[in-house]
């Protein structure tokens, strides 16, 4: 039986390298979340935001959503339209390793970084509010938010198989943005104008903060579990219909 | 001996534009072929086929007997593009290493494979700070790092100096004669008849010429005579000992095995000839000859 565990320890490796040898990129995926993060923790920490929570707690959830879908939608989609751009892509296609398994590792890569955004937010928290979750609790929203980011990934490379390196930064860029101030990320959806109120149960960043504050709340979550599901496949799907009109 | 290589009766075609119309094409462990045409012959294409990148349509490609479409097959197959787009941030040593784990093989072939190509120094820089011909040494340790059967070598040797080339051509000779197959192709026609064992011509999507290099260029006009003239082409082609007529600019290109007989012809004809030259047709001619076009530079 084939076993590709030492192929993809060499593509995670490759993966892992490129972001902390280029470590510009963590300007917008690790710096802004967690500076706006520890900005509003500073200034709201200790007000109660959702029943008997802090805002520190919260805000770690809806923050933390917006620094892992940063990364996931980013990291992967942008690595892949690089590598095609290069004919890096091409090199691998041709090799004795199924594609599946170096794109699989380039999504893979991403998740330290991804959680990295999540304790480095945390480390601002008890820093700036002291301790406002107990472990267990922590590391269930480290979980969902983690795994949530995966369909994310999965819209991120459907863009870097088609688009160019620097179109793919653009694209995904306009998308994330709008996604994560529409979805009640940045500023709570309560204070937004009634119109992105609307829009907001549509996006799937929404879902994915909702289902990590549910974490913490305990909350029914069924509804926001089905939506980032449904979110994972449509990701799946416009990730393999991209890869069909893949050019290398 | 066994064939590495066999592409039979293989047709491709691009929405109305067909690249390969009933390509054969057969290459034995130990033997260089190479690939030549101008620009759209299907070289691209057929390369494309038998790396696995493409998705064959109709006929047969089998590498080593192995569909290249397969990634267990393509442990045969070693690659050399024309342009190799590392990531900058790997260094030599851990690009080789990968490719080596892709390929099935451990990390210790890294370091025999880098001092075979000459490039063990280089083996702790990234890849951003590698000139031209460093990269296109390095693309070669990559596709020899899997010890193939079969070698893909497109372009390879763009961008080296002359010096380079000939040290690439002694790697690869040596692994020919531990019994690699190769395909190149490449625009140099010289060094096409330098190491090809055979060369196939391919124009518009068909095999039109199929032979060792010398033969080839025998079986060709063995002079062109080519002058700036008044007369047209149909009644040069007429001329007595006159093979081929081409012009190009404002000159006009004769190919013949006789060329004296076509000069008096010509002279009768246009008493104003001017620019006049005649000169011994290599493989290079006999690509021009079989084609009508000429070799891009």
């Amino acid at each position: 039986m084939t076993t590709y565990a030492p192929v993809l320890r060499v593509e995670i490796g490759e993966g892992l390298r490129a972001i902390l040898r280029e470590p510009t990129a963590l300007f917008f995926s690790v710096l802004m979340p967690v500076g706006f993060y520890a900005l509003f923790t500073s200034i709201f920490g200790r007000e109660q935001a959702v029943g008997e929570l802090p805002y520190a707690a919260t805000s770690l959830a809806t923050y933390g959503a917006f620094g892992v879908v940063s990364v996931m939608l980013l990291n992967p989609g942008i690595g892949v339209a690089e590598d095609r751009t290069r004919g890096w892509l091409r090199v691998k296609m041709v090799s004795a390793t199924p594609i599946g398994v170096s794109l699989a590792a380039r999504v893979v890569a991403a998740l330290p970084y991804a959680l990295g955004v999540i304790v480095a937010m945390s480390v601002a928290s008890l820093l700036i509010a002291g301790p406002v979750l107990d472990v267990v609790t922590w590391l269930r929203l480290v979980a969902v938010l983690v795994l949530g980011g995966l369909p994310f990934a999965l819209f991120g490379l459907a863009v870097g198989f088609v688009a160019s390196s620097n179109a793919t930064a653009a694209i995904l860029n306009a998308v994330l943005f709008p996604m994560v101030l529409a979805s009640g990320l940045w500023i709570p959806l309560e204070i937004m104008p009634g119109w992105v109120q609307a829009v907001a149960p549509y996006l799937p960043t929404y879902h994915l903060a909702l289902l990590a504050q549910a974490q913490l709340t305990g909350a029914a979550a069924l509804g926001h579990l089905l939506a980032v599901l449904l979110t994972t496949a449509l990701g799946a799907l416009a990730a393999g219909l991209a890869y069909r009109n893949l050019r290398v | 001996m066994t064939e590495v290589l066999d592409i039979d009766g293989v047709h491709h075609r691009y929405g109305p534009h067909v690249a390969l119309d009933g390509v054969d094409l057969r290459v034995r462990a130990g033997e260089c072929v190479a690939l030549l045409g101008p620009n759209g012959a299907g070289k691209t294409t057929l390369i494309g086929l038998a790396t696995g990148l493409l998705a064959r349509q109709r006929g047969r490609v089998a590498v080593c007997g192995g569909d290249p479409r397969r990634a267990a097959t393509r442990r045969d197959l070693g690659v050399v593009q024309q342009t190799m787009g590392f990531p900058n941030t790997e260094t030599v040593g851990e690009l080789v290493r990968g490719a080596a784990v892709r390929a099935g093989r451990t990390a210790s072939a890294v370091g025999p494979v880098l001092a075979e190509i000459g490039v063990s120094d280089l083996r702790p820089r990234r890849a951003a700070k590698l000139s031209g011909g460093q990269r296109q040494r390095v693309g070669l340790a990559m596709a020899l790092v899997g010890d193939p059967a079969l070698l893909l070598l497109d372009e390879p040797t763009v961008g080296l100096d002359v010096t380079a080339r000939r040290a690439f051509w002694q790697i690869l000779a040596r692994r020919r004669d531990a019994g690699v197959g190769m395909v190149l192709t490449t625009h140099i026609v010289e060094e096409a008849a330098a190491v090809a064992d055979r060369v196939v011509v391919l124009h518009r999507g068909r095999v039109v010429a199929a032979d060792t290099p010398a033969g080839l260029a025998a079986l060709l006009p063995d002079r062109t005579v080519s002058a700036r003239t008044a007369v047209d082409e149909v009644t040069l082609r007429a001329l007595p000992g006159v093979r081929t007529v081409r012009r190009d600019g404002d000159r006009v290109q004769v190919g013949t095995t006789e060329p004296e007989q076509v000069l008096r012809g010509w002279l009768a004809l246009d008493r104003t000839l001017s620019g006049l030259r005649v000169e011994g047709a290599g493989l290079e001619q006999a690509l021009v000859s079989l084609t009508g076009e000429q070799v891009p530079a």
